[in-house]
């Protein structure tokens, strides 16, 4: 188990990180070889000019307008789930570097802080985990069931994993955000430095399931983030 | 070779950009589920959107060598036959009308690939041949017009003295007139071409009769080459003439064709050369004061279906309402409308078709629908395979109503 740990910790983030950007740069380039279509492919009403069109495109990724006004039940399950993701996201700037910046305008000490990591982190956390149970439903009933495929479940599992292992550490654990800083860099610049103790062993866990998810990114229907905004300038051509 | 092997690479080979997105990017969230009125009445699986794509994705995609993948496709407990039967319903039963694109959070365009599928289903054998034959028959136009022109050029002759008897006495057609400004796409028979000569000589428009016909089936099969050789002889035509702008009539798929396929086919051929459906030449003229009609001259309640190459394919979407609100006292839109309207049912060539009738009737069902709703007497509408769809679904449902042209209502409303 150690060993398998070990791995985790040490090794396999440089394989993900390399299959994760080398994947989705051999999706780019198997988007890219295929051959344009000559006609305009569009949708109306349609922005005029090009700067209209791409943020019109924009607009849409950012609010799901399109599918807001056609489907509510899922524009709330898909926009809050991807509200909570961005959150998080930007949120675990803090596992590697902090926002000094923030803290010295609100003078807030290392509790303050905590405090409000905790509460904005708890927060986007159900913002993104409650809807991907809904999602999850939704998959097991009506016709969508007939469009859900092994990989549609696994993703959803696999989202749900991460979630409730980093739900542990939110709630059940107090991070110390300083060990996670020291253990980060430490991979970035090779000098391996001791895992996070503060954590428990959720930490492990939680890494390692974000690791199978980068690897699994490019080669999944999560392509979409990149290809969505293609496709959409498709139908604004 | 099996078919199933042989739909696989020809399906391959039409894999274009686009297409790769959608089959990439489609997380098969189900909004389109909702969007098909096909899968509206049939509840069948081949019949959402999604499915459609994830039936042409299974085939063409994972895996080296075609027969390794039918192979896994027969071991999911697809048949060959099954495969293709499924496949049959999930091409063919399709409008093309891309309300599912509407509906996709990423635009997704199923059309795109219901095209590409078509295509290869017919390489096979598979599918209403008789689309195929008319688009055949649009293709060789070109090369027979010298034969049937002198009989064409009669036939005009014989309407426009009917015309100048009935409407204007200095009412002509002209029919390859060069130095016209605006060279008028026809459909076979003389219903798309009396309003638009009314209009066009009340307007004191320079204008001319093409000898072709708008009509292109070939693109309803996905033929895309012989698409273009159909669109190509009017091209010609209005180069030969150096015409300023080629006019389309009420015709949706042939208005799609010159809209979204034009610029990609002839790219310089027709730079300078301004492309438009009657509708916008019709709206302008009203707008500049070129033509008048006698405002109420119609109070019949009346709606407008928004035919779909013509709205959310097209962008016309006030024109044909400008034009009627002048014309009429009771217009009711139906609900929902634009480009979120529900498809007549009658599209992507299934009107040429006999035996897709049962199947077209059955995916009308939301439009009558829409229609009893509005308490409409008539139902205006600006395509061709919608106005013969809707009067079908007339008969079938007994709906008691009559189907217009937007430009019947202007030609018989103008004041000269």
């Amino acid at each position: 188990m150690e060993v398998v740990a070990f791995l985790f910790y040490y090794i396999t983030p440089y394989i993900a990180v390399a299959v994760f950007f080398g994947g989705i740069g051999y999706r780019l380039y198997r988007w890219w070889k295929r051959p344009p279509v000559t006609s305009h492919l569009s949708l109306y009403p349609r922005p005029r000019g090009r700067a209209g069109r791409l943020l019109d495109a924009l607009v849409d990724v950012f609010t799901l307008k399109g599918l807001l006004r056609v489907n509510k039940p899922l524009w709330i399950g898909g926009f809050v789930m991807h509200l909570g993701l961005l959150l998080i996201l930007i949120g675990h700037i803090r596992a590697f570097t902090d926002f000094y910046f923030l803290w010295d305008l609100l003078q807030w000490g290392e509790e303050q802080q905590h405090q409000f990591s905790a509460v904005a982190g708890t927060i986007a956390g159900i913002l993104f985990t409650v809807p991907l149970f809904y999602l999850l439903a939704r998959r097991w009933s009506g016709p969508v069931k007939w469009l859900s495929t092994p990989e549609d479940y696994f993703l959803l599992f696999l989202l749900i994993t991460i979630a409730l292992t980093g739900f542990h550490m939110r709630l059940l654990t107090r991070v110390a955000v300083d060990e996670l800083h020291t253990f980060f860099r430490g991979l970035a610049t090779f000098q391996w430095q001791p895992a996070p103790t503060s954590t428990g062993t959720a930490f492990i866990y939680h890494f390692a399931f974000v690791q199978i998810l980068m690897v699994y990114f490019p080669f999944s229907k999560l392509m979409h983030t990149i290809g969505g905004m293609f496709s959409k300038m498709v139908a604004r051509s | 070779m099996g078919v199933l092997t042989q739909l696989v690479q020809n399906l391959r080979q039409r894999i274009s950009r686009p297409l790769q997105y959608y089959y990439d990017v489609c997380v098969r969230c189900g909004a389109c589920i909702d969007a098909c009125h096909f899968y509206s009445y049939s509840r069948d699986p081949a019949h959402i959107p999604a499915y459609r794509v994830m039936l042409a994705k299974r085939l063409t995609q994972g895996g080296n060598g075609s027969n390794e993948l039918v192979r896994w496709y027969r071991d999911l407990g697809m048949l060959d036959g099954r495969a293709v039967e499924e496949l049959e319903k999930a091409m063919w039963e399709c409008t093309g009308c891309r309300r599912c694109a509407v509906f996709c959070p990423f635009d997704l365009d199923t059309a795109l690939m219901i095209s590409a599928g078509r295509y290869t289903l017919l390489q096979e054998g598979i599918g209403p041949e008789m689309i195929a034959e008319i688009g055949n028959a649009e293709v060789s136009k070109g090369e027979i017009i010298d034969m049937i022109k002198d009989f064409y050029l009669e036939q005009v002759k014989s309407l426009e003295a009917r015309l100048q008897e009935e409407f204007a006495s200095d009412l002509q057609i002209p029919v390859e007139k060069e130095g016209a400004r605006v060279l008028y796409v026809p459909l076979v028979g003389e219903h798309a071409i009396v309003p638009a000569a009314k209009i066009f000589h009340a307007a004191g428009e320079d204008w001319t009769l093409s000898l072709f016909t708008a009509t292109n089936h070939s693109y309803f099969v996905g033929d895309m080459a012989k698409a273009k050789q159909a669109a190509r002889w009017i091209v010609e035509e209005a180069k030969r003439l150096g015409v300023k702008v080629i006019a389309y009539p009420e015709c949706g798929h042939a208005t799609r064709t010159l809209f979204s396929f034009f610029e990609g086919w002839f790219g310089d051929e027709i730079a300078g050369i301004e492309r438009v459906n009657i509708l916008q030449l019709v709206a302008d003229y009203l707008q500049e004061g070129r033509i008048r009609v006698q405002p109420g001259t119609f109070d019949v309640p009346l709606t407008y279906h928004d035919p779909c190459n013509l709205g959310r394919n097209g962008g016309i979407f006030e024109e044909p309402r400008l034009l009627i609100r002048s014309v009429a006292t009771d217009f009711r839109e139906l609900t929902p409308n634009r480009e979120l309207n529900w498809c007549c049912g009658g599209g992507g060539g299934l009107v040429a078709a006999p035996e897709m009738k049962e199947v077209r009737m059955k995916a009308g069902r939301k439009k009558v629908e829409q229609i009893q709703r509005t308490g409409a007497k008539w139902v205006v509408t600006a395509c061709e395979n919608c106005k013969a769809q809707l009067r079908d679904l007339n008969e079938h449902y007994k709906l008691d109503v009559e189907i217009k042209g937007v430009i019947d209502l202007v030609a018989d409303a103008l004041v000269l």
